[in-house]
């Protein structure tokens, strides 16, 4: 091997180690975009599927309703955040602003664990879900003391009800 | 009432902004902040040394055994260094330093300016001077760096490259290197163009009040540029201070303008 090409090869792995991150960045960019679209699709063509199912907010069996069983409904998703989310969302961390790399991510678990919901209530035989609920938790990891974040749980819930 | 199913609205929680570009636009514009922030900085310590007062700087470096960290030798010559940097200070009227001359023992011939009034000198330059006319330019060229107090300004530049490396290495436990690591380092980088020349001038102007001539005052750039050319190597003293045909003949230039004697005879070391 003569001299240049060493030093060709030297360069060549100085520079990787500079560039890694960055590459790595694009390639966790390029597979959580195709996950998530896919996803999402998933989500778009369920929720078309259940969308005659009523879910409501109200406390309350309004009056005239005849309400022959009820009980609790639930469905909770886990999603985590990709190296390249996490990067955005870190260089956020340092200036504030909207952590808008994290919005589609939540936006996606928010249906999803309302999708398992109504897919839960539908198993049991109801017609409808009152009092429905949205809760959101973080998953801690053991790394960095407990504060790194594993991914968050999404927990949908309500009294499912069956009509007389 | 009777329940009609609804499409939810698309894209209501989602910003609209391309991952990508947000990506690119945060990189660049905290990159951006941060370089400004930097040069600020270095700009503000420029001018900020200025005002250290030169005794305030001996001081300082006093506590700072620079001695150590450059591996002083205990040469024979370093009496006769000091003797001459004594009688060439003398032509500074007021110099606010104390000189002292420091002999190290490197191959490479060069000389330096280090804050606190220490002017290092390698062993290899005083085998290499052949009289003491030459010796006594380097010399003053190095007490015209004291006098623009260019190796304060260097000092305090070099701080906060230090101190940007390790903002940036930080994650990864970069540290901050002290003084005695930073005026080491120094010592590796030259001065720009104008602060070059205003050295010469100032070292020329020495060596004429010395001597009452300029004669033979570069002639050991010229050797080393003689040599760097037939040996194709870079020279260490090329490497920090200006060596090219320009130096010599902007030297020339300036002593034909101040009207002093080009030729003269050389002290013998």
């Amino acid at each position: 091997m003569d001299q240049d090409t060493a030093t060709w090869i030297d360069g060549c792995i100085g520079c990787s180690g500079i560039l890694w991150p960055f590459f790595l960045l694009l390639v966790t960019y390029f597979i959580g975009n195709y996950i998530e679209r896919r996803h999402l699709q998933d989500i778009l063509a369920r929720e078309a599927k259940h969308r005659s199912f009523p879910v409501v907010t109200f406390e309350t069996v309004p009056e005239g309703w005849n309400v022959t069983d009820v009980g609790l409904v639930q469905g909770s998703v886990v999603i985590s955040v990709d190296y390249f989310k996490r990067f955005l969302a870190a260089l956020r961390g340092i200036i504030g602003g909207r952590i808008k790399s994290y919005e589609p991510l939540l936006d996606r678990a928010r249906r999803e664990a309302t999708l398992r919901m109504i897919e839960d209530a539908r198993a049991r035989g109801y017609n409808g879900v009152l009092n429905a609920r949205l809760e959101t938790s973080r998953l801690a990891t053991g790394r960095a003391n407990n504060k790194g974040i594993a991914g968050v749980e999404l927990l949908a819930f309500g009294t499912g009800v069956k009509l007389g | 009432m009777d329940f009609v199913p609804k499409a939810p609205r698309e894209g209501i929680n989602v910003s609209k902004t391309h991952p990508l570009k947000e990506a690119a636009t945060l990189i660049l514009g905290i990159c951006g902040v941060l370089v400004l922030l930097f040069v600020v900085l270095a700009v503000s310590i420029d001018v900020a040394v200025r005002f250290i007062p030169p005794d305030m700087e001996s001081k300082v470096f006093s506590s700072v055994d620079l001695d150590d960290v450059f591996e002083a030798v205990a040469d024979e010559r370093t009496e006769k260094v000091q003797d001459l940097v004594d009688r060439l200070a003398r032509h500074w009227e007021d110099a606010p330093y104390t000189f002292r001359a420091v002999v190290i023992g490197s191959d490479d011939p060069n000389a330096a300016a280090l804050p606190g009034g220490t002017i290092l000198v390698t062993a290899a330059l005083l085998d290499d001077v052949e009289t003491e006319n030459e010796l006594a330019f380097v010399l003053g060229h190095e007490l015209g760096h004291f006098k623009n107090r260019d190796h304060l300004r260097r000092l305090g530049r070099e701080t906060v490259y230090a101190l940007a490396f390790a903002a940036v290495s930080g994650v990864g436990g970069g540290s901050i290197p002290d003084l005695a690591t930073i005026s080491k380092e120094l010592t590796s980088r030259g001065f720009d163009r104008g602060q070059e020349r205003a050295a010469d001038h100032f070292g020329l102007e020495i060596v004429y009040k010395e001597y009452g001539h300029v004669g033979s005052a570069w002639d050991f750039f010229e050797r080393l540029a003689t040599q760097a050319l037939v040996a194709k190597v870079l020279v260490a003293y090329l490497s920090t201070h200006p060596a090219s045909d320009r130096r010599i003949d902007d030297l020339k230039d300036f002593a034909l303008k101040q009207g002093w004697a080009l030729e003269g005879p050389a002290e013998e070391l």
